[in-house]
C-alpha cells in the first residue's frame, strides 16, 4: 500500500503530460516533416532494444457530438481491434505473436495511437501501427460488441465517486445557454450518449478529423532518425488531407462561479471538487500558473494544500490540485476526499489556503523551493521512452518550439515574486471557485450545518 | 501480496512482466551487520533511483494487530532525531527529487528517485531517520486519522475492493494473506503509538534491511556510503517471518457480499504455489504461462471465450504472483453488464478451465505467450523504478536476486502439458472460493437505467 493510491498516481502520471521540467543535459529532439503534412519527433534512447512511438491527431472528444460523448473513445478502439485485411482473432495473434503493444485513446483534444516493440520486431511493428490507422475494418459485429462492452463500463464506472465528480464538474464549468461546451463531457462518454453513437458517426469522424496535417508522430528508443524514414515513409504514403476543424479553432466556455452542484452517493467519504477553469496551454501566464499549482497542491507532500489539509489535521489521504492545459482554458481542480461529516472543513482549509495565496502572502524563499524543486526533478520525468513519447507529442501536437525542453528551465526559473502574485490574484480567489459533491445524505448535512 | 492491489497491478500488466537486469550485472555487497547492498549501475541518464526494503510486511502482524506495518511505514515520515514531521519528503523535494513507499504482506519499502549526484546525500537521510525515529504520539494520532481516510477510499467505498478483501479472508485459514495489508477498520481504532514503538523495535534492524540502487551511480561509492551509514547499526536479533503452511481446500466456498453497486462482479481464487528457485521452476512458470495465456495480450482466451464468444462478461481477467512467500492467491474474475448474470459466467468459467485441462495449448499460441512475457522483461528495463522493486521484491521474499535470469529460463522451458497440467492439479472448482458481488439497491438506482441489475443472490452450494 503506497502512500499514493493508483488513482492518484494516474493524476501524477497526468501531471507529466501537463507540465514538463527539463534540465541541461536533454538528449536533442529531431524533427522531419513529411510531404502529408505529418511532423514526425525523435529522440534516440539506445540503452534499451525497443522503440516507443505515439501519434497524436486532433481528433479528441471534443469532436463528438454534444449527445454521442465518447465517439472518439470508440474509434480509437475500433482502429486497434482489427482492421480492413485482418479479422479480430488473426489481427491478436499476429500482434500477440510478434508481442507488439498497440494501444489507442482519446483525451479533450487530441487522439493517440501508440505502440511499444522489440527492436527486433519493428518492421512487423510499424506495418501493424500503419495498418490499423490506414485501413479501418469497420467491422459491424465487432463494434455492437465494443458499444455493448463500453456502456457496461460506464455503468460499473458510476461506482466511482472520482467519475462521477468529473462528469459533474464537466457539465458545471462547461455548460452555457447556447448548450454544452466541447470540453464539457468525459472522454470515454457517459451511460447515456454512448447508447446514440452509430458505426457511421465513428467513420465520419475518421474521415474529418484522422488527417496528417496537424498531426504529430513522436518516437523515442533504439532507432535512428533515417531507420525510422526508411520503414514509416513508404507504410503512410497514402494518408493525405487537412482536419476539418484545426486544434485551435475552438472558442474559450464563459466563466462561472459561485456554483454548487451535489450528487448523492451511499458512501462514507464525501468526495469534494474545487473547480475553475484556468489557463490554456499557450497563455501567456501558463508558466506562472503552473508555479503558483505547484505550490498550491500540485507538488505532493512539499505544497500548502498537502500541509494544512493532511499534515496538520488528518483530514484526507490526500488532496491534490492540477489544471488541464488544453488548445482553450480548460478545468482547474482541486479534489479531496474525507469522511462525510468532515467535508465542510476540509473544504474550509483549502479555501483558506487559496484566500492566502490570492492576498499574495508567497516569500522568496517559498518561490525558490518551488522552482528548484521543479527544476531540479526535470531529468526523473523524462528517463524513461514512455514518458519522452508523451512529452514531445504535446509539445509538437501544441505547436510548441522544439527547444521547449532545453528552455523549460530557464522559464521556470524566470518565474519572478510579481508573476506569481499576479497568477494568484487570476486563479486563486475563492469566490470564483465551484463546488461539486459527491457523498452521503448532502443536503440534509448542508441544512443541519451550523 | 493484496488481491485488489494484484487485480489493479493485473490490469495494468498482467503482473507476469519480469523487470530486471541479467544476474551478473548486479553488484552486491554484505555488511557486517546483515545490512545488504545491491546495485546496478546504468548510467544512460543523470538519475537514480533508491529504494531501502525491509523484511517486514503485513505477514507479521499480531492477531488484533493488523495493518500495524502499514501504519509504521507512515510513522517513517513523522520525524527523526535530525528531521521535524514532513521535512523528510521537503528535503528530497528540494533537491529535485520525489519519495514515497509502499507496504505489501511481505515487505515494506522506501524509496527517492533522485539526481545521480544526490544518492549519497539520501542513504544518509535514510539510515538516519531508520536508527533515530521519534514515533510521537500526537504525529500518530493525526496519522492514523489519515489512514482510516485512506481505508475509506480504496476499501470501504470501492465495492469492487471490498468484495475482494472478503474474498481473500474467506479463502485462506492460517495463511497471512487473509488479512487486507490496510488492516480491519477495527483493528486501526484499537492500534496506539505503544504498539507502533514495539513493532519498530522488533522489525527495523540490520538484518533484514536491503538497500537496493539502479541508475547512474558508482557501485564502489554506493558502497562506501552504505558501509558509513547502515553498515554502522549495531547488530540485532532478526525476527523469524511468518509464513504457516496453508492446509489443502477440502471443497468449493462461496461467499455473496451485498454492498452499494452498479453491476455485479464475479471472482474466483485459488492458492497456488510460488516459485521456489531450483525446487519448482517448470510448475512456477507453468502457472505463470497458463495465466498468460488466460488474460494476457490480445488473444487472451478469457477475454475470446467469456466476453467475445459466450458474452457473459464485459471484461474477464486472471492474475498470479509468482514473487511471495508461501502461496500465492491465484484469482480471475469476470465484470458482469447488466445483462450477464453470475450462472451463467461461472459455468462459462469453469467449463473453459476443464478445456484447458483437457486439450493442450497449441505451440504457436505457446510461442506467441512466450515472446510476451520476454518482450515485457525488455520493456521493464525502461523503468528504473521497476528494475530496483523486482531487485528488492526477489531479495524480500527469500527468492534471491542471483536467481533473476532462471526465471526466464524457467518459462523458456514451459511444456503444452505443463500448462495443462496446471488446470488438472491447481486452477480446479473444488480448491476455488467464489466472490460474488451484488449491487444493493440504493434510491438513486431507478430501474429504467439498469433492469437487471440486481440478479438474485446464489444459493450458497456448498461451503
Amino acid at each position: 500500500m503506497s502512500r499514493l493510491s493508483p488513482t492518484h498516481i494516474t493524476l501524477l502520471i497526468l501531471c507529466f503530460f501537463l507540465v514538463i521540467s527539463p534540465a541541461h543535459a536533454v538528449p536533442p529532439i529531431q524533427e522531419k516533416q513529411m510531404e502529408n503534412g505529418l511532423r514526425i519527433l525523435l529522440m534516440e534512447a539506445h540503452a534499451v532494444p525497443m522503440v516507443s512511438m505515439q501519434l497524436i491527431m486532433p481528433a479528441g472528444s471534443r469532436f463528438d457530438a454534444a449527445n454521442k460523448a465518447g465517439t472518439a473513445t470508440l474509434l480509437a478502439s475500433m482502429l486497434t481491434d482489427h482492421t480492413a485485411k485482418h479479422h479480430h482473432e488473426a489481427w491478436a495473434t499476429l500482434l500477440d505473436s510478434e508481442a507488439i503493444r498497440l494501444g489507442a485513446g482519446a483525451d479533450r483534444d487530441g487522439m493517440n495511437l501508440s505502440m511499444t516493440v522489440l527492436k527486433e520486431a519493428l518492421p512487423t511493428g510499424i506495418k501493424a501501427f500503419s495498418e490499423s490507422l490506414l485501413n479501418p475494418g469497420w467491422d459491424k459485429k465487432r463494434f455492437k460488441l465494443i458499444k455493448e462492452n463500453a456502456i457496461s463500463s460506464a455503468q460499473k464506472d458510476q461506482e466511482e465517486p472520482g467519475i462521477r465528480a468529473s462528469e459533474a464538474s464537466g457539465k458545471l464549468l462547461f455548460q452555457s445557454k447556447i448548450g454544452l461546451h466541447p470540453y464539457g463531457h468525459r472522454p470515454a462518454g457517459s451511460l447515456a450518449t454512448l447508447k446514440n453513437i452509430q458505426l457511421a458517426d465513428l467513420k465520419k469522424l475518421y474521415q474529418t478529423q484522422n488527417r496528417p496535417q496537424g498531426s504529430v508522430l513522436a518516437v523515442s528508443g533504439d532507432i535512428t532518425m533515417p531507420e525510422l524514414l526508411a520503414l514509416f515513409e513508404p507504410a503512410i504514403k497514402t494518408w493525405k488531407g487537412s482536419p476539418s476543424i484545426k486544434l485551435f479553432e475552438i472558442n474559450s466556455a464563459g466563466h462561472v462561479q459561485g456554483k454548487t452542484v451535489e450528487i448523492e452517493m451511499p458512501t462514507s467519504q464525501t468526495l469534494s471538487q474545487l473547480i475553475r477553469l484556468g489557463p490554456a496551454r499557450k497563455d501567456a501566464d501558463f508558466f506562472p500558473a503552473f508555479v503558483l499549482n505547484q505550490m498550491l497542491g500540485g507538488g505532493g507532500f512539499g505544497s500548502r494544500l498537502m500541509e494544512e489539509v493532511r499534515e496538520k489535521r488528518g483530514l484526507v489521504y490526500g488532496v491534490y490540485s492540477y489544471f488541464i492545459p488544453l488548445a482553450a482554458p480548460g478545468p482547474f481542480i482541486i479534489t479531496l476526499q474525507t469522511r462525510a461529516n468532515q467535508a465542510e472543513d476540509a473544504e474550509e482549509v483549502v479555501r483558506t489556503v487559496m484566500q492566502s495565496l490570492f492576498e499574495g502572502n508567497i516569500t522568496r524563499k517559498q518561490l525558490k523551493e518551488v522552482k528548484a524543486n521543479l527544476t531540479g526533478s526535470f531529468a526523473q520525468r523524462m528517463d524513461s521512452n514512455r514518458e519522452r513519447i508523451g512529452l514531445m507529442a504535446m509539445i509538437g501536437f501544441y505547436r510548441m518550439p522544439l527547444d521547449y525542453l532545453q528552455v523549460w528551465t530557464e522559464k521556470v526559473e524566470s518565474v519572478t515574486l510579481a508573476d506569481i502574485k499576479v497568477a494568484a490574484t487570476t486563479y486563486m480567489n475563492p469566490e470564483q471557485w465551484n463546488l461539486v459533491r459527491v457523498g452521503p445524505q448532502l443536503s440534509k448535512k448542508g441544512k443541519t450545518a451550523p | 501480496m493484496h488481491l485488489f492491489q494484484l487485480l489493479i497491478a493485473g490490469l495494468l500488466a498482467m503482473f507476469l512482466s519480469v523487470s530486471g537486469a541479467n544476474a551478473a550485472d548486479l553488484k552486491q555487497a554484505e555488511f557486517r551487520n546483515g545490512v545488504k547492498l545491491i546495485v546496478e549501475e546504468d548510467h544512460s541518464a543523470p538519475v537514480a533511483m533508491v529504494q531501502v526494503w525491509l523484511k517486514v510486511g503485513g505477514r507479521d502482524e499480531l492477531p488484533g494487530k493488523t495493518g500495524l506495518a502499514h501504519v509504521f511505514e507512515h510513522m517513517m515520515f513523522k520525524g527523526s532525531k535530525q528531521l521535524a514531521p514532513g521535512e523528510y519528503s521537503k528535503q528530497i523535494s528540494a533537491m529535485g527529487g520525489s519519495d514515497n513507499a509502499f507496504t505489501s504482506h511481505d515487505y515494506t519499502a522506501y524509496f527517492e528517485t533522485v539526481p545521480a549526484s544526490k544518492v549519497n546525500k539520501v542513504l544518509q537521510m535514510e539510515a538516519e531517520r531508520f536508527a533515530n525515529l521519534k514515533l510521537r504520539d500526537k504525529d500518530f494520532q493525526k496519522e492514523i486519522k489519515v489512514i482510516m481516510e485512506e481505508r475509506r477510499m480504496r476499501t470501504e467505498d470501492d465495492p469492487n475492493s471490498h468484495m475482494f478483501e472478503e474474498l481473500s479472508a474467506a479463502a485462506l485459514r492460517l495463511h497471512p494473506y487473509r488479512n487486507p495489508v490496510i488492516g480491519w477498520m477495527q483493528d486501526l481504532k484499537r492500534l496506539t503509538i505503544e504498539d507502533v514503538r514495539a513493532f519498530y523495535k522488533k522489525h527495523y534492524v540490520p538484518g533484514s534491511v536491503t538497500v537496493v540502487v539502479v541508475g547512474d551511480v558508482d557501485f564502489k561509492e554506493v558502497k562506501q556510503t552504505v558501509k558509513r551509514t547502515f553498515g554502522r547499526m549495531k547488530v540485532r536479533a532478526v525476527p523469524e517471518r511468518f509464513n504457516p503452511t496453508e492446509p489443502a481446500p477440502f471443497g468449493p466456498k462461496r461467499i455473496d457480499v451485498s454492498l452499494p453497486a452498479q453491476l455485479p462482479l464475479f471472482a474466483v481464487t485459488l492458492p497456488v504455489p510460488v516459485w521456489n528457485p531450483g525446487s519448482n521452476d517448470r510448475e512456477a512458470a507453468a502457472i505463470a504461462m497458463a495465466t498468460q495465456l488466460l488474460a494476457g495480450g490480445r488473444s487472451a482466451k478469457m477475454t475470446h471465450e467469456l466476453v467475445d464468444n459466450k458474452r457473459v462478461a464485459f471484461s474477464a481477467a486472471a492474475g498470479y504472483d509468482p514473487f511471495g512467500m508461501g502461496l500465492d492467491l491465484w484469482y480471475a474474475y469476470g465484470a458482469l453488464g447488466p445483462e450477464q448474470t453470475p450462472e451463467k459466467f461461472e459455468t462459462a468459467f469453469w467449463k473453459m478451465m476443464q478445456k484447458m485441462g483437457k486439450v493442450p495449448p497449441l505451440e504457436k499460441e505457446l510461442a506467441a505467450a512466450k515472446r510476451q512475457m520476454i518482450a515485457s522483461e525488455v520493456f521493464a528495463r525502461d523503468s528504473l523504478y521497476l528494475r530496483a522493486k523486482h531487485i528488492g521484491i526477489l531479495e524480500t521474499v527469500g527468492i534471491g536476486a542471483k536467481h533473476q535470469d532462471e526465471w526466464l529460463t524457467a518459462i523458456r522451458n514451459v511444456t503444452a502439458a505443463d500448462v495443462q497440467n496446471v488446470f488438472r492439479e491447481w486452477i480446479r472448482f473444488d480448491r476455488s472460493t467464489t466472490g460474488l458481488l451484488l449491487p444493493e439497491q440504493t434510491p438513486e438506482q431507478t430501474p429504467k437505467q439498469a433492469p437487471e441489475q440486481a440478479p438474485k443472490p446464489t444459493p450458497e452450494k456448498k461451503s
